[in-house]
């Protein structure tokens, strides 16, 4: 038996106007995974993030959450889905209390214990106005809410982008103890690379629009080599290992190749590429080559 | 649901206590003293039997309020005010992105919308009919001696609840497209009025044709309910022709400033006059028609934001 996957997209695309914001995302997230998705900004990660929360609806493809279209059936899938938007959106005229009574009424699974205990433990002052609370303070706040729903899945759109450093770590620290008490699938979206390997086992690169790279970060790590070698033999380690980014000197060259088997030639050296190496080597990628103007791709097909 | 709507609604709410509070102050004590004027001259009496005598009184009633009923004028602001109020919350729900949070609740995005809705209807209907008994109480008076059809039209029956249901739902429209409370409002304030004067000044008045009646003897009907159009007054000969002004001089007693008719038909001058007017019993009919034509709108606005709630945020 497989398990139903916690976010499973089928040639997935959303269009504003002529323009695809996101455009034949095919994916699936694992249950139980802490998945992180990545991409510069305008990639297309909050409308994936948000087609999966059924936020939007899609233009094109098909979205499902723990097995259900939440656009469908969304009395199934909203109860067992937490949602944090980019910038933590609440009411921030509420006090803490009132917004607690609003998680509550709300939501069915609501763990009002839980909801306390955190904020006690974080030191926020349930009487306080939302809108009086530090961003970082706000962020967790909403991170509390979602958390007391009692999710299977948890959806944080850039919950941290807007955070300084403490806060950040703070945030991300708090995450990873919840994610610790089991039960819960994570996906997060971030522009910021660093920090992401130590919360997240999964890995998603998004970049104008399209999917470029998906899967577990200890697949991911382990299969990316840097080579560095004659020049002249660069087409022939192309011609088996799929080449992400290559750089030259006038004799020598530098690979860094997603490994398809062993390396047999010994004149190339081969060392072990850092996650956030390999991240920006894709989204670099992307910007030398840039996709086909999906209009026109509309057009020819 | 519902509690976390009412308590996005509770600064509105208070914001809207204090309009009808400035109201209460304001027609409370007028409306008792104008009661209570209205007693004391047997206005009630007179109308019943209007004589000579007491038909100067009838004017005088009239005349007598002008100064307030200008200032009560500016009550007509009420159902845009309350009704812009009522659409806010919902349009700052979208102004701020809370609406990602509330959405992601596990209540399902078209039960948000219905209990929103209802909410901004009851508060639309409460106030609407507050307001409404308020005014159909302090005009009372005023609408037994003069014309309730002319005057009494915009603060009574059905036309100020249906004004706050269309200021509501106008500001609600605008409001989910622009996502921007302070443009909303202001420009729901300046469609509600646009619209408002130009029925009132060029559309009402041809809900149903008017009538015109011209008479040739004395002062005419009483169109004193009637809201009259247009009207001419003036003497003539019977034979035709202007009548010579020493003729007319010489028929004015001095002491009321009235013609004395024996006198002018002495001279072979008539008065002669004629009104287009709408009658008073069609007070309800126009009512209907108005409140129908705001009702239309506040459906159509509604089930445009509803639309674009649905299928055009993000």
């Amino acid at each position: 038996m497989t398990a139903i996957p916690a976010v499973q997209t089928q040639a997935l695309g959303k269009r504003y106007g002529s323009k695809w914001a996101l455009r034949d995302c095919t994916l699936a997230i694992p249950p139980g995974s802490v998945t992180a998705l990545v991409g510069p900004n305008g990639a297309g990660k909050t409308t994936l993030l948000h087609l999966a929360i059924s936020l939007i609806e899609p233009s094109a493809g098909d979205v499902r959450v723990l097995g259900w279209s939440a656009r469908e059936q969304p009395q199934l899938v909203l109860p067992r889905v937490g949602f944090v938007a980019q910038d933590h959106p609440l009411y921030r005229g509420f006090k803490l209390v009132e917004m607690l009574r609003v998680g509550r009424e709300l939501n069915p699974h609501w763990d009002d214990e839980l909801a306390r205990g955190r904020l006690a433990r974080l030191g926020i002052p349930l009487d306080q106005k939302i809108g009086k609370l530090s961003g970082g303070q706000q962020a967790q706040v909403a991170l509390t809410l979602a958390l007391a729903k009692r999710p299977e899945l948890l959806v944080l759109d850039e919950p941290v982008a807007s955070l300084d450093p403490l806060a950040r770590r703070e945030f991300l620290q708090s995450l990873m103890e919840a994610v610790a008490e089991g039960g819960l699938t994570v996906v997060l979206s971030s522009h910021i690379v660093a920090e992401l390997e130590r919360v997240c086992d999964h890995l998603v690169i998004l970049a104008a629009g399209g999917i470029r790279l998906a899967g577990s970060i200890e697949e991911i790590v382990g299969s990316h080599r840097l080579l560095t070698g004659p020049r002249a033999e660069a087409a022939t380690i192309a011609r088996t290992h799929a080449v992400v980014q290559s750089s030259h000197t006038e004799r020598q060259t530098t690979l860094l190749v997603r490994a398809n088997g062993q390396f047999a030639d010994p004149r190339w050296q081969i060392e072990e590429v850092g996650l956030e190496d390999i991240v920006l080597a894709y989204l670099g990628q992307m910007a030398e080559t840039p996709i086909v103007d999906p209009w026109q791709e509309e057009v020819a097909s | 649901m519902i509690w976390l709507s009412w308590r996005q609604q509770r600064t509105e709410t208070l914001i809207a206590a204090v309009v009808f509070a400035i109201v209460v102050a304001v027609v409370l004590p007028t409306g008792l003293h104008i009661a209570s004027v209205y007693d004391d001259q047997n206005i009630a009496a007179c109308l019943a039997h209007p004589t000579e005598a007491c038909r100067g009184n009838l004017d005088n009633f009239l005349v007598r309020w002008d100064s307030v009923v200008n200032i009560v004028t500016w009550f007509n602001l009420v159902p845009a005010v309350i009704g812009i109020l009522l659409a806010t919350p919902v349009v700052l729900e979208f102004e701020r992105g809370t609406y990602r949070l509330a959405w992601t609740q596990s209540v399902t995005r078209g039960r948000w919308l219905a209990v929103r809705l209802a909410l901004i209807g009851i508060g639309a209907l409460l106030s609407g009919l507050l307001l409404t008994a308020l005014m159909t109480w302090w005009r009372g008076p005023l609408d037994d001696v003069g014309s309730r059809l002319q005057y009494g039209f915009d603060f009574e029956g059905l036309v100020p609840t249906a004004y706050t249901f269309f200021a509501a739902a106008l500001a609600l429209a605008i409001g989910v497209v622009l996502r921007r409370t302070g443009t909303a409002i202001g420009l729901a304030f300046v469609v509600f009025f646009v619209l408002r004067i130009g029925i009132l000044g060029w559309g009402r008045e041809h809900y149903q044709a008017a009538v015109h009646k011209s008479w040739t003897t004395g002062e005419g009907p009483d169109l004193r309910g009637a809201w009259i159009l247009s009207d001419v007054r003036g003497l003539r000969l019977a034979g035709g022709g202007a009548p010579d002004p020493r003729v007319i001089d010489s028929c004015l007693e001095r002491s009321t400033k009235r013609l004395d008719s024996a006198c002018l038909a002495q001279h072979h001058v008539v008065e002669y006059g004629g009104a287009t007017f709408q009658p008073a019993d069609r007070f309800w009919t126009f009512q209907a028609i108005e409140a129908g034509i705001f009702g239309a709108l506040t459906v159509a606005l509604v089930l445009f934001a509803v639309w674009w709630i649905r299928k055009r945020i993000n």
